[in-house]
């Protein structure tokens, strides 16, 4: 891999997503790099759960990158745990994913009930 | 020692590419949709690249569990939330000033997104080295022969392994899975009185 002084930014990015391991974490950044937008900047909770789904998304990804980079990526460690444990990660997380999702849903359905609104400017039951 | 390099395809790289610019793309439509409801179908177009991209990582099983659990489950869900709890559809008037929400969103964004790419192509090289010193000292260690190393390395399935070393996160995932189930329900009933 040349240093970046030498390749200029076009070339060393050129090289760096020559990569599927680097094309992948870079997708899995720029998901959660606008999973994280969502969340901070809209002002719909649902909008804001969805977001979170994304970001939960990208750390997946990133899981399955890594354990997929251990097997192709020099001599294999005779560890049989080595090849799918990232796997393991993810469907743990999609679990949880699910229970949150549920969760968070009924609760907005809950407060959606009560209040008629969505906005997060306008929740603010528990403010003071 | 030879890195095993895998190469795609044109065809497949093509796709693969395809599958990339498409999720990203879904991606950050989801969260400057108008509408709601464009955002969850977006989102779920974003959930089918980034099973896509399971599929480039060999990861065949999970890009089914992705399919049926967020297409096929959360997706449903959500747009089941977004149709009983608003009357226009509207994402909710963005249009009051929150500059300093966006401009925090904006930078975090960045922030990360810069970070992950420099983290990466400084690791990169490194990593596969590193892999390899600590296999050699590894070997040197347990004294490994030629012929393990010409052994194809041995490789539980998925399911050995939730059965296997995680069968106790697996039971107690389960267990969380069923308490949101019933959370949900019980959150979501209309209170009767008496």
């Amino acid at each position: 891999m040349v240093p970046l002084a030498e390749a200029g930014v076009f070339g060393w990015l050129l090289g760096l997503f020559s990569f599927k391991l680097v094309s992948c974490l870079a997708l899995a950044g720029a998901i959660f790099a606008i999973g994280a937008w969502g969340v901070l900047a809209r002002r719909n909770v649902l909008v804001m759960l969805i977001s979170v789904e994304l970001m939960l998304n990208a750390v997946m990804l990133t899981f399955v990158s890594f354990s997929r980079a251990l097997v192709n990526m020099g001599p294999q460690l005779s560890n049989p745990y080595a090849a799918e444990g990232g796997q393991i990660f993810a469907l743990f997380i999609i679990a949880i994913a699910a229970a949150e999702a549920a969760v968070g849903l009924a609760i907005v359905i809950s407060y959606f009930r009560n209040r008629q609104t969505v906005d997060t400017r306008e929740i603010r039951a528990m403010k003071n | 020692m030879e890195y095993s390099v895998q190469i795609m395809s044109p065809a497949a790289h093509i796709l693969f590419w395809f599958v990339m610019v498409m999720t990203v793309a879904s991606a950050a439509l989801v969260v400057v949709a108008k509408k709601i409801l464009h955002a969850a179908f977006a989102l779920s177009i974003c959930f089918l690249g980034v099973s896509g991209i399971y599929v480039f990582l060999h990861a065949d099983f999970l890009a089914a569990v992705q399919l049926i659990v967020y297409v096929g489950g959360i997706i449903v869900l959500i747009m089941f939330a977004i149709m009983f709890s608003s009357h226009t559809q509207e994402a909710g008037g963005e249009g009051g000033r929150h500059y300093l929400a966006l401009g925090a969103g904006a930078a975090t964004a960045l922030i990360v997104f810069t970070s992950v790419l420099m983290m990466v192509g400084k690791l990169n090289q490194p990593l596969a080295e590193q892999n390899n010193r600590a296999y050699e000292a590894y070997q040197h260690t347990v004294g490994i022969t030629a012929a393990d190393l010409a052994a194809e390395p041995q490789r539980l399935g998925l399911g050995h392994m939730l059965m296997g070393e995680y069968l106790l996160p697996f039971e107690v995932a389960s267990i969380l899975v069923l308490a949101a189930l019933l959370g949900a329900v019980v959150i979501v009933r209309k209170e009767t009185k008496g």
